[in-house]
């Protein structure tokens, strides 16, 4: 295809030429990324559990530039709306907002805007998919996450250091939830994206799984993509998050140890 | 796989921004090199011995160019000679940043294994990131980035084996400041000039090098010719200020010191902006993006009707003589014929190709120093620097543009290639597929790997697959000595009193799988391109002759559309089948005319055709009633000499009844399809429109008409079609056919479009809301797509992504409207360039022809046998001016006492002027009316054997 | 006034030697735990494709056939017996809801409680429209678990003189695995001050009371000021415990009382400082190691 724009240049076409040469070479043709990756490495992820003494659970995660704070209260008495309730299971009530100065460009961020909410409800029900809430009839667990640093894939991150404040808060779950953002481009699924990728016009996926089982939490994409391709990329999105399951993995049994050998025994 | 924990954090102020990226450097990237045992590469693009022969490197070496190096001299770095090169991701970068073209023609470069040149991603690479130092420029830090790579290769092909065959990197660089630095850091270091001048076997790549800066200096006198261009910056302050505006630049044919930027607006609105003069134009070459500056209103002129080429000798210093042309230019213009007029300010991106054309000898024999002039017009001559001049005399060659300093009159080229002897046919060929970027290389084998194997059969799954279709009798209707046939007709009589009519086409898609390299090639080349005695071919020959063409009387692959109609031609039921056809005949236009015209004739395909011949009629009546246009345009086919494939014999195309015939039942086909298409994909359907011209498009043709008295209505097309209808001259038959020649050139250009793009799908010409093309997927990309389209639409294949994205399709679109066009601009360059064959050989003509169009200092003569257009010019050089007035509201000429004006007639001679080997060109003088001074006597025409038979 | 701040810093993990890696006894959610069928499912696991399998991170505890995996941090999980002490959050019919830090807020029936004038008393209507009385939102009392409800939620009672509604005083929330089980968790600590270690995390730290006040009923508190050298004993316990939360040592009087004992060469506000905190944990440990041996 790169023939056919170069062509173009004598056409009428040669402002989408001209942007073209100013936006950026996603992927090179020796295989690397913007930030020096291949497609299908991720960021580097660290994280820390237990970081809060006052909540029941709480992580803090980063995934390249990244970061996001989870808390999880719970679970606990339903709280305002007694309608709320259910009597077979406890309800999970998530929020997401994003820190003010989490942008290249400060900005105030009310909350219960269009994307937050929207953002919200998809947490709720990854974790919904995971948490085994049939344990706890007519009770409720907040599950609280803040972006502090934002760089593409903040869906994914919030899901991962949400994961890790869950395990924090001793509440169970089938599996870990590890998701992951993977995008296309030039016929190669680009994993873990970060935000000059996402921006670069990149119909991109973003996938939850419990990676023990394979089963799927939550499948989320807003973009065109043909069917052909649609299988290679949720391979390379359950491949990436399973990788995210390692690392996760290697977390928390670092923590389980220390903690455990703290309480001396 | 390691992955680096270090990173880096990177900033990009703009405003208060603040940009940070992740930049992981990696230990997992390897040299490339083929002695190097420390690298876990697993295959070396760089050779062990790599050896050119240099007397400054007398060793092994790999090279390294800077980001200029490459920039400049890429002709170079692709000569075969140079291999083993190292290509710096830095260097890489910004290339793409700042040449387009040049980055294309660098990643083929580094696709291409035998040239041995290897991307080393040293920006990503733990040892050889560095960091911008504060205080450092950009450019300073990449340079630095490039030593310290060079620097890094240095140690490590050192080290990683001890025995060394003393392999060594060179760095090439033409900035003293670099070439310092990267010298005190102890690295090999030569200026690019030097370094290919050292190349000891292969002198002519000296030819090559783009010219340097320094190099120019000599060259020219100190005086400016040109004013400075604006730096980008500025440009795009005033772009953004409203004082200037950005367009593309558009050297004018007819005229060197005229062009005009044309200015894209919002939406549908674009203007136009005139410049005038060399000072104006400032050194903008054709298709460059410019920013221009719109000059105060008392300045404006309107565009001259005057031809003018430059012609001025080899010499620079012909300024005077250009004054005076510039000033014949500014003369009086009409008040209200004024148009905005501007002048270059700054260029904002070039465009500039390697250009066909020819050398211009120097007078002084030893001078390395020539002028080129190219083959199109709107490229100004440029200066190059040669030793082959004596053999490239005489030559077609190709050359590219390196620079156009401010005090030089030309620009500044090198030599790329030569592309045979001038005038030779097969060279003229190539020069003219060059020049319009028609891709003509033979298919490679990666393409032909994708063709069925022979001897090929239907399969008997194909066959359960589609409808079986083959007892049909379908016939094909086609030029004579077509061999690309793919489209074929039937009709027959149902039971319940109707027709069914089927059109069948060639199903090549069955052969042109998506994606793959025969695929892409197509997509790519997107036409066939007929040139006279030549095609070139949009997929192999297999599939184009053979496999696709519905020849007669074997099985073949089709995607038929069939219709139910009654006898008044009204379709009742439409439907779309892959089915298996067998024709039973393949005519010729005449031979199916014949069969339709001998009454004694009774078999099926007779009686089919007279059927369908019946029902094209009413067609055709619908069709002309809802407005379409019958417009004409002179076609030409030569017929050529079997052995030497020279033109013998010259004729306008005849048109017959089953021309049309034909014609309205691919038509209909279309018009099924694209609605049909349209139906089932609204975002991504690919159609073709033809967009009604703006008013003023028709000036010319009312003026005309008036002139004759004769009224024209250009409110609609209906209007339009039936106010040429009937407009009819007592006693000059061939005035309707002029006019509509005329209305033919106030058309717009039809395009192919993607749904999702656009929402004026109307087609003026045909008068139809909705169109495409489906009926010949042989010869166009487009038919490709819709097939495609319409097999998915019926559940006979599967989607694609890329036909589902319209972003892409829109893209497909554009090349083959491009590709289109050029392959039109082709086809009519191989005419003229045949026609001049013909007069070659045909000596001196006296033919009668008709005056087109009246210039300022011409006639634009038409000669109807031929369907030749030529000017005759009342200005020549040598002789006196004769005394011209011209009224532009006629518009008319008055030379001497006669006046001419448009659809007088004339009568010319004709003669090939060939004293210009590059553009010979036809020359017509005029014989009648006679005018002293002005036309020539009648010279003795030669009787001719074999006189050319005409019908109109 | 000189404040001290400092930035975050890696806390230098207390020397984890390489026998405790690798203990088999951890898992975390998704960890099979054994595939024989032969075992019971107890809290913290879950029974997937006949693997039972953990769904909390935390160490694997079985008892005969029963494996339970206990996570390291929860809410309370009540049991019957067990002192707690809680906030009321509501006044409904006939009871109190009591936040107790378990998944479900307790319950405290007006029949469970001990009202002034006796045990004998009736209770009448009345005592229905003037519940809020005697407890309202916001009051801390001490309180016994006294049954458990199928759904997990804690019934209380205060029919103890000892339990009741709490007066002066400081909570401390903790985490409840951190408390020892103990015969008594009311102590009245030679340092000057009482505490309640309540099982569900939640401990309580007062003033000694000058003599015990049989009649008081626990629903009158005293208001009298509390003396400066009370509150500072008092200050110096909260910040010993969470410095021995923070290092995951059990909570029992006697810890509680060494930690107090080796804090008292810094001053109260020093406590948390980490380096402070460390040493004084330290030394704790070393006192129970002692004591033990």
């Amino acid at each position: 295809m790169g023939n056919v724009v170069q062509r173009q240049t004598r056409g009428a076409l040669r402002f989408e030429v001209c942007g073209n040469m100013a936006g950026l070479e996603l992927l090179s043709d020796q295989g690397y990324r913007l930030d020096g990756r291949k497609a299908s490495e991720l960021r580097k992820v660290q994280a820390r559990m237990g970081v809060f003494a006052q909540a029941d659970g709480s992580a803090y995660l980063e995934q390249g530039n990244t970061k996001a704070l989870a808390v999880v209260y719970g679970p606990h008495e339903v709280r305002g709306l007694r309608s709320r309730i259910r009597h077979d299971r406890a309800v999970i009530n998530c929020q997401y907002s994003m820190a003010t100065f989490s942008t290249a460009e400060r900005k105030r961020r009310p909350h219960g805007d269009r994307k937050s909410t929207e953002m919200s409800l998809h947490l709720k029900q990854t974790f919904e998919a995971a948490v085994m809430t049939q344990l706890y009839p007519r009770s409720q667990i907040d599950i609280y996450v803040k972006i502090l640093q934002s760089d593409g894939g903040n869906y994914s991150v919030c899901v991962n250091a949400a994961t890790l404040a869950v395990i924090d808060a001793g509440i169970p779950m089938r599996d870990y939830v590890c998701a992951c953002t993977v995008g296309f481009v030039d016929e190669t699924p680009l994993t873990d994206l970060c935000h000059a990728e996402e921006s670069g016009g990149v119909s991109s996926l973003a996938l939850a799984l419990l990676p023990r089982g394979g089963q799927i939490a939550l499948l989320q994409m807003d973009a065109r993509l043909h069917q052909d391709h649609l299988e290679s990329l949720i391979e390379a999105a359950m491949t990436a998050c399973k990788g995210v399951s390692k690392v996760l993995d290697e977390v928390v049994r670092q923590h389980l140890q220390e903690v455990s050998v703290l309480s001396g025994e | 796989m390691l992955k680096s924990k270090i990173f880096v954090k990177k900033t990009r102020a703009g405003g208060v921004m603040k940009i940070v990226r992740e930049h992981y450097l990696r230990d997992d990237i390897w040299c490339g090199s083929e002695v190097c045992a420390e690298c876990k590469q697993e295959s070396a693009e760089l050779q062990r011995d790599a050896c050119i022969e240099s007397n400054l490197c007398t060793y092994p070496h790999y090279v390294i160019p800077d980001t200029n190096v490459v920039l400049h001299q890429i002709d170079v770095l692709e000569d075969p000679v140079i291999r083993n090169v190292i290509i710096l991701q830095t260097v890489l970068q910004e290339v793409r940043h700042r040449s387009a073209p040049v980055y294309k023609r660098l990643k083929d470069i580094i696709h291409e294994k035998e040239k041995h040149f290897y991307t080393f991603t040293n920006e990503h690479h733990r040892e050889t990131f560095i960091e911008r130092e504060p205080g450092e420029s950009a450019n300073d830090r990449n340079d630095r980035a490039i030593r310290v790579a060079a620097k890094w290769y240095c140690q490590h092909l050192k080290t990683s084996e001890s025995d060394a065959d003393g392999l060594k990197v060179v760095l090439l660089t033409n900035d003293q400041g670099n070439k310092q630095k990267a010298e005190e850091s102890g690295l090999l270091v030569y200026r690019c000039e030097e370094y290919i001048k050292s190349l000891i076997g292969n002198p002519e790549l000296v030819d090559r090098l783009a010219l340097s800066n320094d190099d120019k200096n000599e060259i020219t006198s100190s005086k400016l010719l040109f004013p400075e261009h604006l730096p980008l910056s500025k440009i795009q302050a005033g772009i953004k200020s409203g004082s200037f505006l950005q367009g593309t630049f558009r050297a004018s044919r007819d005229n060197y010191l005229e062009a005009t930027v044309f200015i894209q607006g919002d939406g549908e609105e674009s203007t136009e902006i005139l410049l005038q003069g060399l000072q104006n134009l400032n050194r903008a070459v054709y298709q460059d993006v410019v920013a221009v500056q719109l000059l105060p209103r008392d300045q404006w002129v309107a565009p001259s009707s005057v031809v003018l080429q430059d012609e001025g000798a080899a010499k620079d210093d012909n300024e005077e003589e250009e004054d005076e042309e510039e000033k014949a230019l500014r003369i009086s213009a009409a008040e209200a014929a004024r148009k905005p007029t501007g002048k270059v300010v700054g260029i904002i991106k070039r465009n500039w190709r390697p250009f066909c054309g020819m050398l211009n000898a120097s007078h002084i024999k030893e001078s390395t120093r020539h002028l080129f002039t190219p083959a199109d017009r709107r490229i100004p001559r440029i200066r190059i620097e040669t030793r082959q001049a004596s053999t490239l005399a005489g030559q077609r060659i190709m050359v590219a543009i390196d620079g156009w300093p401010k005090h030089s009159r030309y620009p500044n080229g090198h030599f790329v290639r030569s592309l045979g002897s001038a005038g030779e046919k097969d060279t003229e060929q190539e020069v003219l597929l060059l020049e319009h970027d028609v891709p003509h290389q033979a298919f490679s084998q990666a393409v032909l790997s994708f063709l069925p194997e022979m001897p090929w059969a239907i399969t008997p799954e194909e066959m359960a697959r589609r409808e079986d279709l083959r007892s049909l009798t379908v016939c094909s209707v086609d030029p004579p000595g077509c061999t690309d046939i793919d489209d074929a007709l039937h009709c027959r009589e149902l039971d319940n009193g109707n027709v069914e009519v089927g059109v069948h086409i060639a199903d090549v898609t069955h052969f042109l799988r998506p994606g793959n390299a025969l695929d892409k090639e197509a997509a790519n080349r997107g036409t066939t391109v007929y040139l006279c005695g030549k095609r070139i071919d949009m997929v192999p020959e297999l599939l184009s002759s053979n496999l696709c063409s519905l020849r007669s009387n074997v099985e073949r692959l089709a995607f038929s559309c069939i219709w139910e109609m009654n006898h008044k031609a009204e379709i009742l039921k439409t439907r779309f089948t892959k089915s298996v056809i067998n024709s039973k005949a393949s005519l010729t236009y005449a031979e199916a005319q014949m069969r339709i015209d001998d009454t004694t004739m009774k078999d099926d395909t007779t009686n089919s055709l007279r059927a369908l011949n019946k029902l094209a009629k009413i067609l055709k009546r619908y069709r002309i009633e809802k407005g379409a246009l019958t417009l004409s345009s002179l076609e030409v086919r030569f017929h050529m000499d079997s052995e030497t494939h020279d033109p013998i014999d010259l004729q306008t195309k005849e048109l017959m009844e089953t021309n049309s015939m034909v014609e309205e039942f691919m038509l209909l086909a279309n018009i099924s399809v694209a609605q049909k298409i349209y139906d089932e994909f609204p975002d991504c359907a690919m159609l073709r429109k033809h967009p009604a011209p703006p008013l003023s498009n028709y000036d010319i043709l009312l003026k005309a008409a008036k002139s004759k008295d004769v009224e024209i209505h250009t409110d609609s097309a209906k209007a339009l079609a039936d106010s040429l209808d009937m407009a009819r001259v007592e006693g000059f038959p061939y005035f309707n056919t002029l006019l509509r020649i005329l209305a033919t050139r106030c058309m717009m250009q039809a395009v192919y479009f993607c749904s999702g793009m656009d929402t004026d799908f109307h087609h003026y010409g045909l008068a139809s809301p909705i169109y495409t093309h489906f009926t010949s997927p042989i010869r166009r990309y487009a038919d490709i797509i819709v097939h495609r389209l319409l097999a998915v639409a019926i559940g006979a294949d599967k989607t694609y992504p890329d036909l589902m994205d319209k972003q892409k399709q829109s893209a497909l679109s554009n090349n083959l409207n491009y590709r289109h066009k050029m392959s039109q601009y082709a086809q009519r360059a191989s005419v003229a360039f045949h026609t001049q064959l013909f007069f070659k050989s045909r000596g001196i003509l006296n033919e009668e022809g008709f005056v087109l169009f009246v210039r300022k200092n011409a006639i634009i003569v038409l000669i109807p046998k031929f369907g030749l257009e030529g000017t005759v010019f009342f200005d020549t050089k040598d002789k006196a001016a004769p005394h011209l007035v011209f009224d532009e509201d006629g518009p008319t000429l008055k030379v001497e006492q006669h006046t001419f004006s448009i659809f007088d007639r004339v009568k010319v001679t004709i003669s090939l002027d060939a004293s210009n080997i590059q553009h010979q060109k036809i020359r017509m003088s005029l014989i009648e009316p006679v005018i002293a001074g002005v036309s020539v006597p009648a010279p003795e025409v030669e009787p001719l054997a074999k006189k050319p038979k005409l019908d109109r | 006034m000189a404040a001290d701040m400092r930035l975050p810093t890696i806390q230098k993990p207390l020397s984890l030697s390489v026998s405790d890696f690798d203990r088999k006894d951890l898992v975390v959610p998704g960890d099979v735990i054994t595939s024989d069928t032969g075992f019971m499912r107890g809290h913290g696991t879950y029974v997937d494709e006949d693997k039972l399998t953990a769904s909390v991170a935390g160490e694997v505890q079985r008892v005969d056939k029963l494996i339970c995996v206990r996570p390291l941090k929860t809410r309370f999980n009540g049991e019957v017996g067990d002192v707690v002490v809680g906030r009321i959050t509501e006044v409904q019919q006939k009871r109190w809801k009591v936040e107790t830090n378990s998944r479900l807020d307790s319950v405290l029936l007006l029949s469970s409680v001990n009202l002034p004038g006796g045990e004998l008393r009736r209770r009448s209507a009345e005592d229905e429209l003037t519940m809020r009385e005697y407890l309202q939102e916001g009051d801390l009392i001490s309180a016994e678990v006294q049954s458990v409800f199928t759904d997990g939620a804690l019934s209380l009672h205060t029919r103890s003189l000892k339990y009741g509604k709490l007066g002066q005083g400081v909570l401390v929330q903790l985490s409840p695995s951190l408390i020892k089980r103990q015969k008594t968790h009311f102590h009245n600590l030679p340092c000057g001050a009482s505490i309640i270690l309540g099982n569900n995390g939640f401990v309580w730290l007062y003033p000694t009371p000058e003599q015990q006040d049989e009649e008081a009923g626990g629903f009158y508190t005293s208001l009298e000021p509390v003396g400066l050298s009370d509150r500072e004993v008092i200050s110096r316990l909260r910040n010993c415990l969470l410095a021995l939360a923070a290092h995951k040592v059990l909570l029992f009087d006697t810890s509680v009382l060494y930690c107090y004992e080796s804090s008292v060469h810094h001053q109260v506000k020093d406590i948390l400082k980490p380096e402070v905190m460390e040493e004084i944990v330290m030394l704790t440990q070393q006192k129970l190691l002692d004591q033990e041996g």
